[in-house]
This record gives C-alpha cells, structure tokens and sequence, in this order.
C-alpha cells in the first residue's frame, strides 16, 4: 500500500463552507437541511467504519458516545470534546469549547453597497445554523455505523463554543 | 491456504464472497452462512460477561467441517469477516494480522461514494487486495 496522503486542513475548511453555499443556492429550508443531513451521514458512516478500525468493540452506548468525543472528533475536527455531560438516561451533551469549523464566523456582513452603514449583525446562532447541518449529520451517521439510532442537535449560542445534544433512540437491531 | 473469504453485513446479509479453490463455491459459501450462529453465541456471550476475558473483535474458530476451520472477526460497526482456511497448523497471531490487513481493505473499499452502504460490495480493487492477502498466507507458511 501507498503512502497516507495528506493534504491542509484549510482545505477540510473551504470544502464545508462551499458544500453549504452551493446547496443554499439552490434550495431552501428542509430540503436544504435534508441535502446536507444526506451528505453528511454517509461520509459519517464510512469515517466511523475507519475510525473504529483495530480497536476494542465498542458494545455500551456510552462506549459509543465517549469513542465519538475522543476519536472521531479527533479525527475530524481535529481535537477532543472538551466535557461531556449525560442524564444516564440516553441523552448526552457534547461540549467543544472551541469549534474548529466555527472559530472564524463573523457575525458582521458587507453593505449592500459601498459607502452604506454596515447592516446590524445578525445573530450568531442564526449564522451558524446551516453550518451545524453538517457535523450533526456526521456524527448521527457515525453513530449509525456502530449501531445507534441518534438524533443530534446543535446549539450555537455563545460561539465559538458548540454544545450538541444526542438523544438516543432504539439500538439497532444487532 | 485460505479457501474462501466473506463479508457479512451488520444485518447477516451477504456483501462478498470469494473461493480460491476450483470448486465447491456452494458448499463454502453455505459453511459461511451456518458459521453465523457461531458468531451471534460468541457476540451474545461477549456482551453477557459471561466469559471473563476482555471482549474482543477476534472470535478465533467458529467451526470446523472436514479438513477446514472457520474463523471470524466482528467490527465496532458489526461486519463481520470470515474466513475459511484449510491449514490445520495456522496460528491465531497470523489469523488476526490477516484479519486486520483484511479490514483494512474492507475500510477503504466501503470509502468508495458511489457504494451503497448494505449492499453487496463490487470492487475490483478489494477483490485484488484480498486476493493479494489469501495467497500470501501460503508463501509465508
């Protein structure tokens, strides 16, 4: 086998920015989050296939959930979950202080023209809704892959910390 | 040597099968599908305690039929791979480097976007790379 080929994280960066506004060129609103969630959860599921190569099996849910904290989230937004809270009852919070595919989001715009006032910034966490579409879908598809039915939500209110909600459905049928 | 490989999905569905001997692919490939129940009592146990050693993805020997053994191998993302070999002095060191190398290969196949995630894996790529470890394991011995 070749040599693991490696390229910038910039480019990790570019690629989730132009996903989000090619798609928002074209659709709106739920088919705009279902394109995304679509993307998303299938690159989920082959990253969670490689991820959790040569390791122990991973057979309790909170198992599943700590490997997504420490390896999967290395390996995709490259550093660890920074706390971990659950009510022991199949809903788990993941906190990330700072989110890498965030850290740059500016809440000023540009004016429609030149010479205008700036435009007042519009919320953050409006901002980043469409960009959240994306790693919830990759970790809801990891978490597929290894066998758990999850819903993932994203809360941006104090960026660049992101907190994402997982509540576990029925684990899927072994 | 290893007679046959196979790839059985997280639902028990087949995804690939590939003999290396001349003949009797119907007969391996239905020694594949019984070695199933092995895998599920050895899965079942695992998660039960009832063994106590730590759990692990290498199940050793499923069963054995004639002159060959069937060995398993579950991923976190519950594929399994098995494989039917007819060397009786193989040991379970050079079974579990095969078993690695294999999902290895596996992992980059399924890396594939245009394969359907479920679906029975057409590869020309993973059929050389498997190939490549099935022969190797008899030029090693």
């Amino acid at each position: 086998m070749g040599k693991s080929r490696q390229c910038a994280e910039s480019c990790v960066d570019y690629l989730a920015l132009e996903l989000v506004h090619h798609y928002r060129t074209q659709l709106q609103g739920p088919s705009l989050q279902a394109a995304l969630d679509a993307v998303g959860e299938r690159a989920g599921r082959q990253l969670a296939e490689r991820c959790a190569r040569d390791r122990a099996p991973l057979l309790e849910q909170l198992e599943a959930v700590k490997f997504i904290c420490k390896e999967f989230w290395g390996e995709v937004f490259r550093k660890a979950v920074d706390n971990l809270r659950t009510n022991h009852r199949g809903t788990f919070v993941l906190r990330d202080t700072q989110f890498r595919w965030l850290v740059r989001l500016s809440q000023n715009q540009m004016p429609a023209q030149l010479g205008q006032p700036l435009p007042a910034p519009a919320a953050k966490a409006d901002l980043a809704a469409d960009f959240l579409l994306l790693p919830c879908a990759l970790v809801r598809g990891a978490l597929a892959q290894l066998g758990w039915d999850a819903a993932v939500t994203a809360d941006a209110a104090s960026l660049p910390q992101v907190d994402f909600t997982v509540v576990m459905r029925q684990q899927v049928q072994r | 040597m290893i007679v046959a490989v196979a790839v059985v999905g997280p639902i028990n569905q087949p995804l690939y099968l590939s003999t290396f001997t001349d003949d009797e692919s119907a007969r391996l490939s239905t020694l594949v599908h019984c070695s199933l129940d092995a895998v599920e009592e050895k899965v079942a146990a695992g998660m039960r305690g009832v063994t106590t050693d730590v759990p692990d993805a290498y199940l050793g020997v499923l069963a054995v039929e004639e002159e060959c053994k069937v060995y398993g191998f579950v991923t976190n993302t519950r594929t399994k791979l098995i494989v039917v070999v007819d060397d009786p002095l193989i040991k379970d060191d050079e079974m579990r480097a095969i078993f690695r190398r294999m999902h290895t290969a596996f992992a980059d196949a399924v890396s594939n976007p245009f394969y359907v995630l479920g679906t029975p894996l057409v590869s020309p790529r993973f059929d050389a790379s498997v190939r490549t470890i099935a022969t190797s394991l008899g030029a090693a011995a």
